[in-house]
């Protein structure tokens, strides 16, 4: 029973079912969020263009809105629940094509080497220390329109270098293992070595690197949405924020907490489901 | 390989590095769909003055040309007028560039004093709860916003407590007066600094806490260390002088990436605390659609952290006993 084993491992790591309780809970705040709206009405509660007759401004908690309003009297709490979902999207997608891109650049590194090795690398190389927020800032602002996807590709586009770096080292060990030289011998082509034979080991280690490169994406359309350059239609965690600073309402903590806590604790969340998949992973961990 | 050999191809592929950030500055305003003249020439500019912008920049040449000019331009630190200001971009930047300096070489050096003696203190304390609640704080302190931080900071230290200014270089009123004394100035500007500094540093320890514990983990494994208990050194001596200083070799590998990730952070201070530097220059030039100014901010930006670069693998150089035979 592999999985029993594994599960124990990451239940004993203390840290990884912490992670999944946290995630859990903003599962169910990304779900429960249309069902708050619908409820309690549209045309008051919608995140973006509900309008409360009632309450035309900023306001404190309330019954009537239990984490208050923003500045156009939107409802704080609607927005937030949103905003769990705008973080899963992007974290999750952003994230699963950079290591897509990561993990194929690596394999192809690792098992072919030679001129292509070094070529890759180099490219892996610059890619790391090219300053990656800024980066973005300036091509939001050459490409002129916003829109999530293209914030989902230029972090993905951005931040495969890592992967690629681990996955080729992955792969050069592998590429020496009696397995592959069987396979080879026996006829192998390339490709059917690279994906029947050493992907599949390499997998853990890019869900790994998975979950330890959600939090990143999310923190960093968090900055993109708070300097100005998020999605407009979709409401998200930094915009919240933006959105309390531009406004001058940082002052306010039931405005100001909220969305940072939620951003730090969802990326704490994939840190720690990431550190208890790294003791199933690298056992070295787990001795001393 | 010799040190000098090390550090020359280390030079090299820098200096790679920054034409490939010139190309991507050429390719994101030149070549993607639209008017490229949009993104060069002022709409606001009579049409004689677009005229010998357009010549400066080549545009009427083919794009291979463009190219070369472009970089030429670039070298010489020319990145035309900014839309905004109406200035020389460069004047912009000779301003700015000091303040960004001021900000983010203390915070990103006192990040990694920080990250490097807590990260050190708790491997040694492998299993205690010390190390477990650093651990959990420092994944908390990975996973916060920067600017997010930085405005609880204004909150507390400026609104709440009002210690603090919330954010600017300088007091105004202090520096027009002309009879104030030198001295003055120089204590206004720090105190301006100190809470950006502490944002920045604070917001950026965790990652080399991090990096430290695991390395100094590795090498506490080492045979070296057992050969030091064995000769029964003081178990400080085995932890700062035998084990911290090996372990600090990936920290510097490491630098490059987090100084790649400080320049982000740096960018979000500056915007939090309106300090006048580059990072806030980016973002504000973006919005205003002041495109020459953005570029050449972002190319000094790029600068800066591979200029550090160059200084991280100087340090690894001299800390690498192994490249020095």
């Amino acid at each position: 029973m592999r999985f029993r084993d594994s599960w124990e491992t990451f239940r004993r790591s203390r840290v990884g079912p912490i992670g999944l309780m946290i995630l859990l809970v903003f599962v169910l705040m990304a779900v429960s969020g249309p069902i708050y709206v619908y409820i309690r009405g549209e045309e008051i509660y919608h995140p973006l263009k509900g309008v409360d007759p009632v309450i035309k401004g900023v306001s404190p908690p309330s019954i009537r809105h239990p984490l208050g309003t923003d500045h156009l009297g939107r409802d704080l709490l609607a927005q937030l629940m949103y905003g769990a979902q705008t973080s899963f999207l992007i974290g999750i997608t952003a994230a699963a094509m950079a290591v897509f891109i990561g993990t194929s650049v690596g394999l192809t590194a690792g098992y072919f080497g030679g001129a292509i090795d070094n070529l890759l690398m180099r490219i892996v190389d610059i890619m790391m220390v090219l300053p990656g927020l800024p980066l973005i800032i300036i091509t939001a602002a050459a490409i002129g329109k916003q829109s999530i996807w293209i914030i989902v590709f230029l972090i993905a586009i951005l931040g495969w270098a890592g992967t690629a770096r681990v996955i080729r080292s992955q792969t050069l060990s592998l590429r020496e293992r009696p397995f592959v030289e069987a396979a080879r011998v026996a006829g192998a082509s390339d490709t059917r070595i690279i994906f029947k034979h050493i992907a599949p080991n390499v997998l853990p280690l890019t869900t790994l690197y998975l979950t330890l490169g959600i939090p990143g994406v999310i923190i960093t359309e968090a900055a993109i949405s708070f300097l100005g350059l998020g999605d407009p239609s979709k409401v998200s965690w930094g915009m919240m924020l933006q959105w309390a600073f531009t406004t001058g309402n940082t002052y306010n903590p039931y405005w100001l907490f909220p969305p940072g806590l939620c951003i730090t604790l969802m990326a704490l969340a994939f840190y720690l489901i990431g550190r208890g998949m790294e003791e199933i992973i690298n056992p070295r961990l787990r001795e001393i | 390989m010799s040190l000098a050999t090390y550090i020359i191809k280390r030079t090299i592929q820098i200096a790679i590095t920054l034409f490939v950030v010139i190309t991507i500055l050429f390719f994101l305003f030149r070549v993607m769909p639209g008017d490229p003249t949009a993104f060069l020439l002022d709409p606001k500019m009579s049409p004689e003055a677009k005229e010998i912008i357009r010549k400066q920049f080549g545009l009427d040449k083919p794009l291979y040309v463009q190219y070369v000019l472009y970089v030429r331009n670039v070298l010489k630190g020319d990145f035309g007028t900014s839309f905004y200001y109406g200035v020389p971009v460069f004047e912009r930047i000779k301003e700015l560039l000091p303040n960004t300096l001021l900000l983010w070489v203390p915070a990103i050096l006192l990040s990694y004093f920080i990250g490097i003696n807590v990260g050190r203190r708790i491997a040694w304390k492998r299993g205690s709860k010390e190390e477990y609640i650093m651990i959990v704080l420092g994944l908390f302190f990975l996973g916060m916003p920067i600017f997010w931080f930085g405005m609880i900071m204004i909150w507390l230290f400026y609104h709440e407590l009002g210690i603090f200014p919330a954010g600017g270089m300088m007091t105004p009123e202090l520096w027009l007066d002309p009879s104030t004394p030198l001295w003055k100035k120089v204590a206004d500007i720090v105190y301006h600094l100190l809470l950006p500094i502490i944002t920045l540093s604070i917001g950026g320890f965790a990652g080399s806490m991090l990096l430290m514990r695991n390395s100094m983990l590795d090498t506490l494994r080492e045979d070296y260390i057992t050969t030091a208990r064995a000769k029964g050194l003081k178990e400080s001596v085995i932890r700062d002088k035998h084990a911290a200083r090996n372990a600090m070799l990936p920290i510097v590998t490491a630098m490059s990436i987090s100084l790649a990730f400080s320049a982000g952070g740096g960018v979000l201070t500056e915007t939090i605390f309106s300090w006048p530097g580059l990072g806030r220059e980016i973002v504000q030039a973006v919005l205003n659609y002041d495109y020459p100014l953005a570029q050449a901010a972002f190319f000094y930006i790029s600068v800066i952290v591979l200029f550090a670069n160059l200084v991280a693998d100087v340090l690894y150089a001299y800390l690498d006993p192994r490249i020095k035979y």
